[in-house]
């Protein structure tokens, strides 16, 4: 027995050495090198290397931080230890700015050319926290429908056009349900790719918001919001054009569609889509849709002008950060149109510089050659808003609520006045609680009301 | 009477058996998927059908980096060799010093009479009753104050001590006979011999089944090397599998590919001691 312990320690020591002599460490090279927690896609390789090229004094390297999560950012950041760079999304700065991991931007936004004048003026509520800019956008995500053309033409069917409405919606998709497919296909007119995202485009194109202005109290049971939900439940159930769940899950069984939207709509099974420009990354790995794809502007609801709601995956810098101040030139450089070129060219949603989006000519390349594909979504960020969340209750509960919400009303549980309403209500509630709680946020109230904060305020 | 009694037999035989059946595809299906899917191309992964319409290889050396990733054109940024050899390296390095820091310490709550032993070994065991997310913060401080972000020692020596594995021997010491000791200490022995000519040989089917169980669960330990590790050089295989999982899309034919060849030393493993692994536990299980 002690010959065998004896063995296997020798053999791990042994491994051990090999494992340390066989490590590349990065030369001496005079440079500060940033870590970069974002996703390990493919694109990161040009980014960085582009970053490489415009400040030769600094190199960044990406910490593998995938899917978003951002578990590993936060234990490392609280810790002292995380990467220097983060990706950030709008529901989660807020968290992050209060447990102190976001520097602080504004102070030197402006002078180094990366204030949220420099973006799409409709994004720029979604750089800042009270006020404050924590991030600046890595790329811009707004939703447009993408269409198979294919699928269109073999229904005898004619393509949307932009400045359609959700009843031209509904009518087109009816007509591909009633017209049958020339090829004897089974497909269906939508491929429900995101719920969530589709009422939420439909809140803003209703004129909605989650919360009032001041974010003291959640607007999810205004009659805007309502409409929205109303209209996404409707199209299921009603006029059913949009898988349900249920439906979703017998396509996964019965026809080999798998189980997401785009699977579906990629695998030519679907009419349409509701998705952002970064889909063409992934066209390259679905060549029978090269050519056939087209997209128009989100409808709009009755007279109001078309328009969904926008977002980014932004970059902020840890505050704890020893290269803090290299790390404010990689915010320099996502600004720069060199950056918005590159974004440009892959295809990963739109550039942040909004001068390189000016029309879907500005952005045609090797993978969608077509502009009117590409003006859809100028069209759609020019029209978007960013949804508001309240600095009075975690923006993360807030969402996860709101997904719970959405599948009651998707799952027949609950109908979207009731849905609504005690979402509302269940998030009043916390707003209340945690005011009762956090002086910080009694001190918020007074600044945002300028009236003295008493427990009976609402 | 026997002709009724054997044709019974027979039906419930049949029944069990089609019961087994079904539990053991049910087992197998996802196990089936994986294989079947690491052969297919992007664009048919997700359909349900086991079998691919057109089958492919190329998945495996696409991830072995031998051959060019084709939407791309080019070979992928992974290190399929380098994190195999971790997954590997920390497994065993963590699955060694725990067994021996588990025996250690079972030998001296299992074999050595001291004031307070019992009370201390309860304390021991409470630690179980704390999950373990509680301790993620407080542990990984511990490790930035060491200076072992980024290590591999960061990454094995947490883990090199267990409760469960000292739980788990003591009961199988607890077993043998105080008889030997006396014997061993009345021909001289000390301590630290009875611990490894006597006790350790005997508790070998614990020490195996120990064995198993903390390579299978460091092997494909997830969580402590993600937040711990920054360098893509000392990812394991579990970490570095997210690299095909991007918002350039999930290279879902890719990942299967990669799993089947990660998964395959815990089969190695639990074949050649999956009959210790049973008769040890129920050993540990009932002794003591």
């Amino acid at each position: 027995m002690k010959k065998l312990f004896s063995i296997c320690a020798v053999l791990f020591v042994a491994m051990y050495a090999v494992a340390q002599a066989t490590m590349v460490h990065p030369k001496e090279d005079g440079k500060v090198h940033l870590k970069w927690a974002t996703d390990p896609n493919p694109a990161r390789v040009v980014q960085t290397s582009a970053f490489g090229t415009m400040f030769p004094d600094t190199a960044v390297a990406v910490d593998p931080n995938a899917s978003g999560d951002s578990t590993k950012v936060i234990v490392q950041c609280a810790t002292g230890t995380g990467a220097d760079l983060m990706d950030v999304t709008a529901d989660k700065m807020q968290s992050l700015v209060e447990a102190g991991i976001l520097l602080d931007l504004t102070p030197y936004a402006k002078t180094l050319g990366f204030d949220p004048s420099h973006t799409y003026p409709s994004l720029q509520k979604a750089l800042l926290v009270e006020g404050k800019q924590y991030a600046f956008p890595c790329n811009v995500a707004v939703d447009a429908i993408v269409f198979n053309k294919k699928i269109f033409d073999d229904h005898g069917v004619a393509y949307p056009k932009p400045d359609w409405t959700y009843d031209d919606f509904v009518r087109v998709s009816k007509e591909l349900q009633d017209k049958p497919s020339k090829a004897g296909n089974k497909d269906i007119p939508f491929a429900n790719n995101d719920g969530n995202g589709f009422v939420n485009n439909a809140i803003v194109g209703c004129g909605g918001q989650y919360f009032t202005a001041d974010g003291l109290h959640s607007t999810l049971n205004s009659p805007e919001v309502i409409k929205a939900v109303q209209l996404y439940a409707d199209m299921m159930y009603k006029d059913k054009v949009i898988p349900t769940p249920m439906d979703s899950a017998n396509m996964s069984a019965q026809g080999g569609w798998g189980s997401g939207g785009l699977t579906i709509f990629s695998g030519g099974k679907a009419a349409m889509v509701e998705t952002g420009r970064w889909y063409i990354c992934q066209l390259p790995n679905f060549p029978e849709m090269q050519g056939h794809i087209g997209a128009v502007p989100l409808p709009r609801v009755g007279d109001r002008p078309s328009g969904g709601a926008c977002g980014a995956r932004g970059a902020g810098v840890n505050a704890k950060s020893l290269h803090w101040r290299e790390s404010l030139k990689f915010l320099q450089y996502l600004a720069s149109p060199q950056y918005s070129k590159i974004i440009v060219d892959d295809g990963d949603s739109l550039p942040p510089d909004p001068n390189l989006a000016s029309s879907g000519k500005a952005l045609v390349n090797d993978i969608v050659p077509d502009p009117e594909f590409h003006q859809a979504f100028v069209t759609a960020i020019n029209n978007a808003k960013p949804i508001q969340y309240s600095p009075f209750i975690d923006a993360a509960i807030t969402s996860r609520w709101y997904t719970e919400y959405v599948q009651k009303v998707e799952n027949r549980i609950l109908t979207p006045p009731q849905a609504m309403k005690m979402l509302a209500a269940q998030i009043d509630q916390q707003i209340r609680t945690n005011l009762e709680r956090r002086p910080d946020l009694q001190k918020k109230y007074e600044q945002v009301t300028g009236k003295q904060y008493t427990p009976d305020w609402s | 009477m026997t002709n009724n009694f054997a044709s019974r037999r027979r039906v419930s035989l049949t029944w069990r058996l089609a019961l087994l059946s079904v539990l053991g595809l049910m087992i197998s299906m996802p196990f089936v998927w994986m294989v079947a899917s690491s052969f297919k191309q992007r664009a048919e992964v997700e359909q349900p059908q086991i079998v691919p319409h057109h089958a492919t290889a190329h998945n495996y050396p696409i991830v072995l980096t031998l051959e060019k990733e084709p939407v791309q054109n080019k070979k992928l940024d992974l290190q399929f060799g380098r994190w195999y050899f971790n997954s590997v390296f920390m497994a065993f390095g963590t699955t060694l010093l725990q067994v021996l820091t588990s025996a250690l310490a079972a030998y001296a709550f299992a074999r050595l009479k001291w004031k307070g032993r019992d009370q201390v070994f309860m304390l021991y065991l409470a630690t179980m009753m704390i999950p373990s997310v509680v301790l993620t913060i407080p542990n990984f401080q511990g490790m930035v104050s060491l200076h072992f972000i980024n290590t591999y020692h960061g990454l094995i020596i947490p883990v090199a001590f267990s409760a469960f594995g000292t739980f788990l021997l003591r009961q199988f010491m607890m077993s043998v006979s105080p008889a030997l000791d006396e014997a061993a200490t009345i021909d001289g022995a000390n301590h630290w011999q009875i611990f490894w000519d006597i006790v350790m040989p005997l508790a070998r089917p614990g020490l195996i089944a120990l064995t198993v169980m903390t390579f299978l669960g460091s092997y494909q330990s997830f969580f402590w090397p993600l937040i711990m590790l920054n360098d893509g050089q000392l990812f394991p295989m579990s970490v570095g599998m997210m690299s095909l999982d991007t918002s350039y899309g999930r290279q879902t034919e890719l990942i299967m590919a990669a799993t089947v060849m990660n998964i395959a030393p815990l089969i190695i493993v639990f074949s050649i001691f999956q009959k210790y692994l049973v008769s040890g536990l129920q050993l540990g299980g009932v002794k003591g």
